[in-house]
This record gives C-alpha cells, structure tokens and sequence, in this order.
C-alpha cells in the first residue's frame, strides 16, 4: 500500500489532492427498518476481522506517507451511507455474501417484530469516511 | 450546466441507491451516487477544471459522475472486465473526457505530476 501512495505522489502535481475514502470500520453498521418517519434500529452488523485488519494497514500506510512527508493531512469527515433492501430476507442474503461484514446481524429486536416486518424495506446504514492529502514535494523531486 | 444544488445532493436527501432491487456485493450500484460522495468530500469545486484521476474505478461509477466538471478523468483498475465495462459506460453516457486503462496503483502509466486529484474510492 504505501508503494502505491509512493506512486500516487509521483503523478500527482505538488499541491495536488489524494481523496482517500472508504467504509469506516470503526463505526458500526445497523440494519435498520425505513419506514416513513426514518430508520428504526433492527440490529447491529459487525466488521469482519479480515476488513478490520486492511482497514488498519490502510490507515498505517497513510500516516507512513504521512510521516516520510509525500503528503500532509487535510480535511477529513464521515458520511452515512445506506444499501437498500426490499425486504429482511433481501438484507440477510447480502450479508451471507458479503466480505465487509460478518454474515450475521446482532438483532436487537426480538424474532416475532423481525418476522411481522420481514416484508418491509431494510437499509444498512454504514459510516464512511473521507480523507483529503495534500501532495507535498518532497526531498526526492 | 449542471446546478450546484443538483451536484451536491445528487436529486436525493441520502446516499441510498434503487430500493429493492438486489444486486451483488461487488457492484458499484450499492457504493454512494458519485455526486453525493464528492458532496461529502468538499463539493464540485473539488474536482471542477481539474485533471483526476481515479484508482481502482471498477466500472467507472465516480470516474463518469465527475467527468462533467473535471478538465479530464483517467480511471484505472486491475479488472479487465470492469474496464470494458466502464468504457462501455462511458460511451453509453456520451462522456468524451474519460480514458480508462488497466493497471495497478503501484505501476502507474502515467508521467510524473500528471494530475491535480488523484481519488482512493472504497480502494486502499
């Protein structure tokens, strides 16, 4: 990772911006039922462990960048981000294929309010977040 | 001329995509509507007159949503069949501004300081 942020500094101008954005695995997911007064909180949907460690050598590579003076940090956020479903089923089938969660949710609702809305529009709703860098010319060029 | 107020929120008060339709995991129809994501990042002006490129652009989701404003887009993935899908796209939508090219971020066939944005969407 941090030969590509070496090579994204080469072909970036000097003050020239790396956006790096990407789902926040600090932040838990929920699955939450849309109704139309908003969200309401079904359950929580884990990281896996494998997306938690890239997320980590990610964030390593970075503040590597960082430190070797390719890049200087800028402005940084988060913004939620929501992956429709059609129903309960439809949320539940992603999950089992999905890599950037484990494949379960932690309900936080009991199974009789799960089955009674299992036919109504689920999101999950995911933090992500965003980093701007700002290219620095370094001692190299 | 696209409006601001449409380029920032995109038509929509969330980033939520087609209801109801399920596709697979990979697919960029379930990442941020591009205009929303670049919204969140600053706003147009971000991207507006500037050369960009974007790494690992799958099929070209935020390469095409920010063409309009950018002086020019490359997009750059390791999926050779992204990238016939995004030049796909790219010809569908009418979009002249974009090249796309596959490759891998730690080999990059471009010259030294090609870029003034260089956008890491749901990539490192």
């Amino acid at each position: 990772m941090v030969d590509a942020l070496v090579e994204i500094h080469r072909v970036l101008a000097p003050g020239g911006t790396l956006v790096d954005a990407r789902p926040d695995s600090r932040v838990r997911a929920y699955a939450a039922l849309r109704n139309p007064r908003g969200f309401k909180r079904f359950g929580v949907v884990n990281t896996s462990r494998l997306e938690m460690a890239n997320d980590h050598a990610s964030d390593n590579a970075i503040a590597s960048a960082v430190r070797e003076g390719l890049f200087k940090r800028g402005r940084r956020g988060r913004f939620w981000h929501l992956v429709p479903f059609s129903s309960l089923g439809e949320l539940r089938d992603y999950l089992r294929e999905h890599p950037r969660f484990v494949h379960r949710a932690d309900w936080i609702v009991d199974s009789a309010t799960r089955k009674r809305h299992s036919t109504d529009q689920f999101v999950i709703r995911r933090a992500v977040r965003y980093e701007l860098l700002q290219a620095v010319r370094s001692p190299r060029d | 001329m696209v409006s601001i107020h449409m380029l920032v929120n995109g038509g929509a008060a969330d980033s939520i995509g087609e209801v109801g339709r399920h596709v697979p995991s990979f697919s960029s129809a379930l990442r941020p509507q591009p205009l929303y994501e670049l919204g969140a990042w600053g706003g147009p002006s971000l991207v507006s007159g500037k050369r960009v490129l974007d790494i690992g652009c799958g099929d070209g989701r935020l390469a095409l949503g920010v063409a309009p404003l950018a002086t020019s887009v490359d997009g750059i993935d390791p999926d050779a069949e992204a990238i016939a899908a995004a030049k796909r796209n790219a010809r569908t939508a009418g979009i002249r501004n974009v090249r796309f090219a596959t490759g891998a971020a730690q080999h990059l066939p471009y010259p030294g300081a090609a870029f003034d944005v260089v956008v890491l969407s749901w990539t490192l």
